[in-house]
């Protein structure tokens, strides 16, 4: 089942990959406090939900998928966790240690959104397209045996990153949380679609212009062991995502005018707009040395003092 | 004025050591869970002043009840890298912050669980607290930047070392459990000057860290001013200002904790290892040493 958010506040189910069938009245008998909760309440209630959504589906009716204004499928999730460099990028090498960042949920956009970039004096402002897993229940110290129970779905996510800023170089986290910089859509698929997490394809287009293109078969630590992880740290709750990191080679600017399609395989693609009142211009195409870079840095982590290592 | 929320949900004026309660005040804002509502309670505390000042003066104050976090899940949980001098002669770094769970908060009372990672050691950070009250983007950094706060509070910042994989990695401060907040809402009119506050933490009452926030790097509004050109600031959303290093020492299985800030109150907690690990007790001066290095070069 697909799930999206539109025409700014409103929650349905795409039914025949033609049409929205909106399901926010049904929502209504679990008192949301505002649409960003809306999500969170259908996850929650979900299994009992499940009926009466696939009867509206299969009633037809609904209103034409490009007669409405797509959303990000995620309103407002509480926790946006991203994963630090997760792909091998074709280097062969041991495993690195699993560590992660938090990115401000107020960043939000989605489909048809605009990027804008701030004035900061940023080296580079990155594309990172990405696979997200959305939660789909409360969770602490998740077992191996349940990760995967505590998913929801997936959705496709652009991690915007403005490189250079902070103090702590590559380490600062803080370009990836400006405003309209966490970009979500087109919409939610659940896991029952989604056989293989780790068997996708995630691509950028840039102006038309190939950019990222890999599969997630190449991610270093699988969703499962993400999921085990992260819960062993923080309590996960339903609509709160992890973004399963991305693989840097492929990385290019994102700069005022571009369009950029982000798409994974067996869930959607969605398009965005950049805009940079400064008209500041980066060398268009892969930013090949950005890729290297990070292979070379892979190759020769930090050392850990001591800590789990997964 | 001083805010409270009780364990059992009511919203409280602390008054000569004890509470008057106010829910009344804020009958009219919908919630689901304290989560929710504190939130929205912060968006309107300026507005609702006065009613709070003649409820306040026209109770009689019952005693102090358990307390939880004053806001138990801030939308926003932001942390600002080491923002003291700490004596070293340098010059200023440059600003940087990130964010943490915001399920790692608890309120004074409860007791901060050591998990079961292999951290080199868990440290505590007593810092100043700022939590927001309005929505706010592009603040000044003029004391008009403090209108978009609802008051301070106090600040453990809880700090599993070595975990992750790049140097100061910040995993390790996320752990459910890991920042204690509270126990009160302090509003800005009590607070003249947020940079010349005296803070102290002391573990089984030997004293660990005691410094001043005048030996701050980047001040509370320099602090509004940058987070907020890159996020937007919502009602309810915490700020912790950074800690003084010197003075860290490890936190362990049945330690009592107690943190101060002069006019802004007193946060308890107790700490809990279930495996029971053991470090030396004292001050961390390894630690205290390194911060200072790292701060100069």
């Amino acid at each position: 089942m697909r799930i999206v958010a539109f025409d700014d506040g409103k929650l349905g189910v795409v039914a025949n990959d033609e049409t929205v069938v909106d399901v926010t009245d049904l929502l209504q008998q679990f008192d949301p406090l505002g649409a960003a909760d809306l999500l969170p309440d259908l996850i929650t209630h979900f299994d009992e939900l499940r009926p009466e959504l696939d009867r509206k589906v299969a009633a037809g009716g609904g209103k034409p998928l490009a007669q409405v204004k797509l959303n990000s499928p995620l309103t407002r999730p509480a926790k946006i966790v991203c994963l630090m460099g997760n792909y091998r990028e074709g280097t062969d090498r041991p495993l690195q240690i699993l560590d992660l960042f938090f990115k401000s949920p107020e960043g939000i956009a989605g489909p048809g959104d605009t990027v804008v970039l701030p004035p900061h004096q940023a080296d580079i402002f990155h594309h990172e397209a990405e696979l997200a897993v959305v939660i789909g229940r409360e969770a602490k110290d998740l077992a191996d045996a349940e990760a995967m129970d505590a998913v929801f779905g997936y959705v496709v996510y652009n991690d915007i990153s403005a490189r250079g800023l902070g103090r702590t170089g590559i380490n600062s986290f803080l370009g990836k949380s400006f405003d309209t910089f966490a970009l979500f859509g087109p919409w939610i698929v659940t896991k029952d679609e989604i056989p293989d997490p780790q068997a996708l394809h995630v691509t950028v287009d840039v102006n038309g212009e190939r950019r990222q293109d890999y599969s997630t078969s190449d991610m270093e630590r699988p969703v499962s062991e993400l999921m085990t992880y992260i819960s062993s740290v923080t309590t996960l709750h339903p609509g709160d995502v992890i973004c399963c990191g991305t693989n840097h080679q492929g990385l290019g600017s994102v700069q005022d005018g571009d369009a950029m399609v982000t798409a994974v395989s067996g869930i959607g693609s969605f398009t965005v707009h950049i805009r940079d009142e400064h008209e500041r211009a980066w060398q268009r195409g892969i930013d090949r040395a950005a890729g290297e870079r990070v292979k070379a840095a892979a190759q020769h982590p930090v050392a850990q003092v001591s800590g789990r290592t997964g | 004025m001083r805010l409270v929320l009780t364990r059992d949900e009511r919203i409280g004026v602390e008054l000569d050591g004890g509470m008057i309660d106010v829910s009344a005040a804020f009958a009219d804002i919908r919630y689901r869970t304290s989560a929710d509502r504190m939130p929205r309670v912060m968006a309107v505390l300026h507005e609702r002043r006065t009613d709070l000042e003649r409820m306040a003066a026209n109770g009689a104050p019952s005693a102090m009840p358990a307390l939880q976090a004053p806001v138990p899940r801030p939308p926003k949980l932001i942390a600002a890298f080491g923002n003291y001098r700490e004596g070293a002669e340098r010059e200023r770094q440059t600003q940087d912050m990130f964010l943490e769970s915001p399920d790692s908060v608890i309120g004074s009372g409860d007791s901060v669980v050591l998990p079961n990672h292999p951290a080199p050691i868990f440290h505590h950070e007593a810092e100043l607290a700022l939590v927001i009250g309005q929505r706010a983007k592009d603040l000044p950094a003029d004391e008009r930047a403090l209108a978009a706060l609802a008051g301070y509070t106090c600040a453990i910042d809880v700090s599993a070392r070595g975990l992750g994989r790049i140097g100061p990695s910040r995993i390790g401060k996320s752990f459910d459990t890991f920042t204690p907040l509270g126990p009160a809402i302090v509003t800005i009119d009590e607070i003249p000057d947020p940079q010349n506050l005296h803070v102290t933490l002391a573990v089984n009452g030997e004293p660990r860290q005691d410094y001043s926030t005048r030996d701050m790097e980047y001040s509370v509004v320099e602090i509004l001013a940058y987070i907020s050109s890159f996020m937007t600031l919502v009602p309810g959303d915490v700020i912790m200002c950074g800690t003084n290093h010197q003075g860290l020492g490890a936190l362990q299985d049945g330690d009592q904790v107690t943190m101060m800030i002069e006019d802004v109150g007193t946060l308890s907690v107790a700490v809990r290892d279930p495996q029971r690990r053991a470090w030396p007790r004292g001050i961390d001066q390894d630690m205290a040493d390194r911060q200072r290095a790292v701060g100069v070069s």
